[in-house]
């Protein structure tokens, strides 16, 4: 049954992942990283995706209004060299997690890599 | 079985309880840190674990959301906690899967960590500490002190940038009328708080009823009062956390003690519309009574 370091580890395996972080958005704590961050620093990665996350997850626009634990299912920000995947992690119980995947463009695959990304969300919480 | 923080009965602690943590984590210590209403458990110089009574514990975080039968986790922790592997063997029986353990487990241990270390930064010790002391959830997540000890002071930063009024923290929450209410934009979770806030409840009571982090309670409450729905005591007006708020307050107001003002002078005027903030409460005050 895997915890946070063995689904993190799976992350790192996606065709052109640089690095993965699992955030808590409602503080912006790091609770696991593997590999770089974009800025060298995942703590401060985590504060800016925090952000990010909270202003898509709580905007009348893009979340769902009925949802409070999971508002909004992913977030993807592309640019020129790369990719970001933000996958919410649903729990039962009370939590504001996501999963940041940091994805090297030329290497990696948007589509496929968004599909294994959100198994291993289920992953970590269904075991 | 459940350690529970009380008079200093260890070792007494010096200086910040923060920096006092790090300290016996670089001689590898393993007890309870008590300070205030909380503990910092180390395990060998490792923080396994924290718990304060402001911040939403595993069982209420497991059971209220309904993940773990109430009476399955009592049997848990009958059963195991002597032992200290109430966690692993939760998993072993199938009531969570580790990463949930893990998951919950990091959340509460810095929610109460805060409350413990960070939540004021003039917090003097006042801390103890009780070596050889183990928590009967046993060994989940390990936590560096240093860690520790930074994610408390971000989380305080992160707060004052919200509204930089510790004391709403504290106090009763007391919301706004709905007038005020109907104006502005508020999330789903920030509706559940007003809903429950009968101006008698603290951010701590309101976490621990539906069951959330008492930090991200907290968040949403600074953010409320922030957008004045929810009202700002004055500093100094409202409970603090060594003094807990007494049952007689009726409606967020607090009982009068006579000659309080002539031991101790009035608390200085705050720049954030105090008078708006007292002309909510006694409004709140004076329609609960009506």
């Amino acid at each position: 049954m895997p915890g946070i370091d063995e689904c993190l580890s799976q992350a790192m395996t996606i065709a052109g992942a640089r690095g993965v972080s699992l955030i808590d958005w409602s503080s912006g704590l790091t609770l696991g990283a593997s590999g770089d961050s974009p800025t060298g620093d995942h703590e401060a990665t985590a504060a800016e995706a925090t952000d990010l996350v909270r202003a898509a997850a709580e905007s009348p626009a893009f979340a769902d209004p009925d949802d409070a634990g999971t508002p909004v299912r992913d977030i993807i920000v592309t640019s020129d060299r790369s990719y970001h995947l933000l996958c919410f992690v649903g729990t039962v119980f009370d939590s504001r997690l996501a999963l940041h995947l940091w994805l090297d463009r030329a290497v990696g695959n948007l589509a496929t890599a968004r599909f294994r990304l959100q198994a291993i969300a289920e992953e970590l919480v269904l075991g | 079985m459940n350690e529970t923080p009380g008079e200093p009965v260890g070792e007494p602690l010096g200086g910040p309880p923060g920096e006092a943590v790090e300290r016996l984590a670089e001689r590898r210590a393993t007890g309870a840190v008590r300070c205030g209403s909380g503990s910092v458990y180390l395990e060998a110089g490792v923080v396994v674990h924290a718990e304060n009574e402001l911040a939403t514990g595993l069982d209420a975080l497991l059971t209220r959301c309904g993940r773990i039968p109430p009476d399955a986790w009592r049997a848990s922790l009958r059963a195991f906690g002597a032992e200290h592997r109430v966690g692993r063997m939760l998993v072993e029986q199938g009531h969570l899967t580790q990463g949930e353990l893990e998951l919950c487990h990091l959340g509460a241990l810095h929610d109460a960590a805060f409350f413990t270390l960070g939540a004021r930064p003039t917090a003097t010790s006042g801390a103890s500490f009780e070596p050889g002391v183990r928590h009967w959830l046993g060994p989940v997540n390990g936590v560096s002190a240093r860690l520790l000890r930074r994610e408390a002071v971000r989380r305080r930063d992160l707060l004052e940038r919200i509204w930089p009024c510790p004391q709403v923290d504290t106090a009763p929450v007391v919301p706004a009328a709905p007038a005020a209410r109907r104006r502005s934009r508020t999330s789903l979770r920030q509706r559940e708080l007003l809903h429950h806030a009968d101006g008698r409840r603290t951010p701590a009571d309101l976490a621990r009823l539906l069951g959330r982090s008492a930090f991200s309670t907290t968040v949403e409450v600074r953010r409320l009062a922030a957008a004045g729905l929810v009202a700002t005591p004055l500093p100094g007006a409202s409970p603090l956390l060594d003094a807990p708020l007494p049952a007689t307050a009726v409606a967020g107001l607090q009982r009068r003690t006579p000659g309080a003002a002539l031991r101790r002078p009035s608390p200085p005027l705050s720049a954030h519309d105090p008078d708006i903030a007292l002309l909510y409460r006694v409004r709140t005050a004076l329609e609960a009574r009506l």
